[in-house]
């Protein structure tokens, strides 16, 4: 049986969030910088085991440097969420935690996915001393660039999702 | 008097205030001399104390004549604004034009997508319910209006419950999603905490939108759209609502006495529902 579940990608401007739904939905990926107004929504139908398929509906929001400017009607509804941040930009997970808790205040009782993006970057030890000085702990490092760790993460939250219900 | 003479008195005449002359300025050049003379002297013995002085003088400014020359610019700036700006405006200008000119680069961006944004909606809407399709509804009879396609959506979420449509070609699921987003966006951005959109005009279509509590009900209509068309339109959903509604309390009445938790209705059920109230209806 297919579920249809929606869930919102957040995070701080030019995190990489438009990208990494354009790695995942179309497998592809562009250089240039487009930015998201508004939100814009895509649709992906996921196979999470031999029976069933979760039909994703994906909220691109716009992002957001004060994460308590997020338009609380996108999240409306929403059954999980993604926050992405930059791993190359410090400026984007300085205050992740505090963004993070304002996030949880925002969808309770939803599952929320912390991914570090554009690994390709940093360099692997240096990324792995910087989230512990800053103590983060994401759930996934991912290069939109490169599409490292990209289906695991949706396919992860998908699985999640269809399993909840 | 012979030549000689008349020559000498021709000169006399000529050349005696020029002599006179001659011999002033001869005075006049030994008297510049002396001066100049005794000058050199005089000055190297004066000069360092002049010199000393000066600075002195120039350090002492900030507290002797600063404030008053402060004051006076003060009052000289707030006389002449526009020419002070003139005269700084070359320096700052550049600055200034630098910094407005990445500001309009930004905000020009922001335009840009903000266009893009909606004209990416409409692009979208357009490759769901257009194509050949409008070319063809052009040659048919455009007064007559038609419910091309029925959509019940979950509030918020954006997600499609069931839905009814004549021609099986679109995503529905996508289509739900961005309707939802393109309500939600409207009615956030102009603020209308009271009022719900309700139309969408789209060239040929007219999506029509009733909201309720938990749903709305999006019914796409080809055709022009009349008043009286709106007031029938309107009318079957809430016939159709109504009939949901009492679905969902059968169902939670059932469920009490079968002390099973609440299912919610089948979407094929609730298709078959719409397909009853919207298929044949004439509007
Ligand atoms: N090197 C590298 N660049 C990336 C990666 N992901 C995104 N980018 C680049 O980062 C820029 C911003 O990417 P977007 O996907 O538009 O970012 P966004 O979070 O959607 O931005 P907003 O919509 O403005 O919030 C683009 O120039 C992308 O090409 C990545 O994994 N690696
Ligand atoms: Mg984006």
């Amino acid at each position: 049986m297919q579920k249809s579940k929606k869930i919102v990608i957040l995070g701080h401007f030019g995190v990489g969030k438009t990208s990494l739904i354009q790695r995942f939905v179309k497998d592809s990926f562009s250089d240039k910088y487009k930015v998201t107004i508004g939100v814009h929504i895509t649709k992906k139908i996921v196979e999470v085991n031999e029976n069933d398929s979760v039909s994703l509906i994906i909220w691109d929001l716009e992002g957001t440097d004060e994460v308590q400017m997020i338009r609380q009607a996108y999240l409306l509804g929403t059954h999980g969420v993604v926050f992405v941040f930059d791993v190359s930009r410090p400026s984007t997970f300085q205050n992740l935690n505090s963004d993070l808790k304002i996030v949880a205040e925002k969808t309770p009782d939803v599952p929320l996915i912390i991914v570090g993006n554009k690994i390709d970057l940093v360099i692997q030890d240096e990324l792995q001393s910087l989230l512990k000085d800053n103590n983060i702990e994401a759930n996934y490092l991912t290069s939109a660039k490169t599409g490292d760790a990209v289906n695991e993460m949706f396919t992860h939250l998908a699985t999640l999702l269809n399993d909840l219900t | 008097m012979n030549e000689k003479d008349r020559l000498e008195i021709l000169k006399d005449i000529l050349f005696t205030e020029d002599r006179e002359d001659i011999d002033k300025i001869a005075d006049r050049i030994e008297l510049l001399e002396q001066a100049y003379n005794s000058r050199e002297k005089f000055a190297s013995r004066v000069d360092p104390i002049v010199e000393e002085q000066l600075d002195k003088f120039t350090k002492s400014i900030p507290h002797t004549l600063g404030p008053t020359i402060t004051a006076t610019l003060k009052k000289e700036i707030q006389n002449h604004k526009d020419e002070v700006v003139d005269a700084l405006y070359p320096v700052l200008g550049k600055m200034v034009k630098k910094y407005v000119a990445q500001e309009i680069k930004v905000l020009s961006e922001k335009i840009d997508n903000q266009l893009s944004f909606i004209s990416a909606w409409k692009r979208k809407l357009r490759s769901f319910f257009g194509g050949s399709k409008e070319k063809e509804l052009l040659l048919d009879d455009i007064g007559g209006e038609k419910i091309e396609q029925v959509m019940l959506i979950e509030r918020g979420s954006g997600l499609l419950k069931a839905s009814f449509s004549k021609t099986e070609t679109i995503d529905e699921e996508m289509i739900s999603g961005m309707l939802t987003a393109i309500k939600t966006f409207v009615e956030d951005a102009f603020n209308q905490k009271n009022q719900e959109l309700e139309l969408i005009e789209y060239e040929l279509y007219n999506i029509h939108i009733q909201s309720f509590v938990n749903y709305y009900v999006a019914v796409v209509i080809s055709g022009a759209y009349s008043l009286k068309a709106k007031d029938k339109v309107q009318d079957i959903i809430f016939d159709f609502y109504h009939n949901f509604m009492e679905m969902n309390l059968d169902l939670i009445y059932t469920s009490r006495h079968l002390e099973q938790p609440v299912d919610t209705i089948s979407s094929k059920l609730i298709q078959k529902k719409l397909a009853e109230y919207f298929g044949n209806a004439k509007i």
